[in-house]
């Protein structure tokens, strides 16, 4: 029996699957070269233009399905490939060939894309470098249409698949079949390329960006992907089987059970209303956002939109997205946060040596008010809608919020001028994720309409700890004392300022931290929709009074384990009935 | 014929957005529309041509636009070029 090997990569889609690999190679297109007589050479280019005609049709068909399934925003690149389609000197020089060298269309045109393909190949710029593969995927289809080929096999997937690719070209990733892909697994790519948008869209569990793996795996082989670690397992032992179908057969009847609750009111058992919403990062989310039963978007990261395109969105493209996302979720309300990545994401020649304690969210978009402005325009456009709250990410003190504060107005006051609508009440909130935030809320509270905690970074700020880093990841726990300490000050302080306080870290989807979070006066809790009827079935449990003596009796503790040691034990004996989705 | 050098000033360079613009505007002129960069000419009307360019920011084009509504047809794909459309 060879042995077990774990390959990692990068968890881009969550859940786990079993299955056959499938190794998916994008077919190649064998051209020939054939003298064309003279009296045909017309029906030649003929036959060119029919088949552009063709490959045309097809591509637009394609966007339509993206357009409904995915989103516009995200069916854009296929505008690209078919304006590269119809480039008119293309055609031209591709047909004045075929009459002068009297050759078969297929060889010349193959022989005009490879030159423009090599040109920028050529090129310095990591951006047209990767147009290569848009002139590819493009270029192909034409061939394969001239040459009355099938397209990509990867619609004909055996059943209870894995596939196993080097990468996925767009148009290809858009035609995957979710009947027979159980998951994918590529060696490229990464969290914002178009596989994982969608994957994540479909719902399909993916790793990708796993080095090496065409030389590491076989076809028909055996493997399980965890898409939440990001791993995939090669040889898997008869332990790791026993244990991940035992996870994935108790995931499914828990999916099942819980399924009911997706339609169910956010009460808990006296009665109280606890917002239960969804942390999404694609417009397309919204619709897994609806179907598990969230009441709004509590976090919408707009990441997305700078990591997926070359530059950065115009206003224009920002406000489309925004607003449709807004009427989508009508009338739910929805959070949308500014720019919170590193500075080396939108100024591609900058780099440093600490970005966790770099230049980055809220400070980035403060260096750069035009960069910051237009982000709040638009999102102060997409207002209008009377659903959309905005939300400042990374505050670590109270000038930063001031100056927010100056330049939101001011951007509000030249929309005014223009005569351009927005919603003037709209609320205005900010991410308490620094343990300085933490410890100036009561200050902070006075100035904004409401607290969204981000544990996760709240966790990893307040212990020094960076998850990432497999040596002291588990020294990475939310139920450390300190970070308890730090969310119920918060909550303590907006209450006080008489604000609203959520939380939208992993945190909130916890079983075992939700009776502590609303016993310390959560008002909302935002997470992966997935996790929502979950948390709902939690919810419905439980009630306020006991909560409330859960929550005091918690501050009590040294370690995390006598934490989570001392949650079990009370939820057990107080909810009995929500033990079982506690692990 | 209208043939001067263009800075170009757009913040992204000539690629992508751009690019698309300037050549779905160049097509709605009768005007032959070329671009020329380090001694190498494309058309206007190309995308593929005008990203084998590779023109970033900075860059300098010569912009030829020859045909009866040269005159508009350079003025507006200047201001492309210049990031003022």
């Amino acid at each position: 029996m060879p042995r077990e090997r774990i390959l990692k990569g990068i968890a881009v889609s969550q859940g786990i699957a079993r299955g056959k690999v499938f190794i998916y190679e994008t077919k190649k297109v064998k051209v020939f070269q054939a003298p064309i007589l003279p009296v045909y050479l017309k029906d030649e280019t003929e036959r060119f233009d029919r088949s552009l005609e063709k490959t045309k049709q097809e591509l637009l068909s394609i966007q339509k399905r993206l357009n409904y399934e995915i989103g516009e925003d995200f069916a854009q690149f296929l505008d690209a490939q078919i304006m590269m389609l119809s480039d008119k000197a293309i055609i031209q020089e591709v047909k004045k060939r075929i009459l002068e060298e009297k050759l078969n269309a297929e060889y010349i045109y193959n022989e005009v894309i490879k030159e423009y393909a090599e040109k920028l190949s050529g090129s310095t710029d990591s951006y047209l470098k990767e147009r290569v593969a848009d002139i590819w995927d493009v270029g192909f289809r034409v061939l394969r249409n001239l040459l009355g080929l099938t397209h990509s096999s990867i619609v004909e997937v055996p059943a209870d698949s894995i596939v196993v690719a080097h990468d996925i070209s767009p148009s290809e990733a858009a035609i995957i079949n979710p009947q027979n892909v159980l998951a994918i697994a590529t060696e490229a790519g990464g969290r914002t390329s178009h596989t994982a948008i969608t994957a994540r869209a479909l719902e399909i569990p993916a790793v990708l960006g796993i080095k090496g793996l065409m030389e590491k795996i076989e076809n028909a082989e055996d493997v399980i992907l965890d898409g939440d670690r990001g791993i995939l397992i090669k040889n898997p032992s008869a332990g790791k089987i026993h244990r991940y179908e035992k996870v994935k057969k108790e995931g499914l009847i828990l999916e099942k059970a819980l399924s009911p609750f997706c339609e169910l009111p956010s009460r808990t058992r006296d009665d109280r209303h606890i917002d239960i919403s969804a942390n999404i990062e694609f417009f397309s989310e919204y619709i897994h956002a609806k179907k598990y039963g969230a009441e709004g978007i509590g976090l919408f990261r707009t990441e997305f939109l700078y990591l997926t395109r070359r530059g950065n969105p115009t206003e224009e493209e920002q406000y489309r997205v925004y607003n449709a996302l807004a009427i989508k979720m009508k009338p739910c309300p929805v959070i949308i946060r500014t720019y919170d990545l590193g500075g080396d994401k939108i100024f591609s020649d900058y780099q440093e040596a600490n970005p966790f304690l770099g230049w980055r969210a809220i400070r980035v978009s403060l260096d750069e008010p035009d960069f910051f402005k237009m982000q709040l325009r638009a999102i102060l456009r997409a207002s209008v809608n009377k659903n959309v709250k905005i939300m400042f990410p990374m505050i670590s003190n109270y000038e930063e919020i001031k100056r927010v504060n100056l330049i939101f107005d001011k951007v509000k006051d030249e929309l005014r001028a223009k005569k351009i609508n927005f919603d003037e009440e709209i609320q205005f909130g900010i991410m308490v994720e620094t343990p300085s935030a933490a410890l100036l809320s009561s200050h902070l509270a006075q100035q904004v309409d409401f607290f969204s905690i981000g544990s996760n970074d709240l966790t990893q700020y307040t212990l020094g700890v960076d998850r990432g880093n497999e040596k002291i990841s588990q020294l990475f726990d939310h139920f450390h004392p300190a970070v308890l300490t730090l969310i119920k000050q918060i909550i303590t302080s907006g209450h006080e300022a008489h604000i609203w306080v959520g939380l939208c870290g992993e945190l909130a989807a916890d079983p075992l931290a939700i009776p502590l979070l609303i016993g310390m006066g959560i008002d909302e809790l935002s997470m992966n929709p997935g996790s929502i009827p979950r948390a709902k079935m939690v919810l419905r449990a439980i009630t306020i009074p006991e909560c409330e003596e859960i929550a005091e009796g918690a501050v009590r503790f040294r370690t995390p384990l006598e934490v989570k040691r001392y949650l079990r034990r009370m939820i057990h004996k107080k909810f009995p009935g929500i033990d079982e989705v506690i692990k | 014929m209208i043939k001067k050098p263009v800075k170009i000033l757009n913040e992204n360079g000539l690629h992508a957005l751009p690019a698309s613009r300037f050549v779905k505007l160049a097509e709605k002129f009768i005007s032959d529309v070329m671009l020329e960069k380090d001694g190498v000419e494309v058309s206007g009307k190309s995308i593929m041509g005008i990203l084998t360019l590779a023109c970033e920011k900075g860059s300098t084009v010569i912009l030829t636009c020859t045909g009866k509504d040269e005159k508009e047809a350079f003025r507006s794909l200047r201001k492309i070029l210049e990031g003022q459309d």
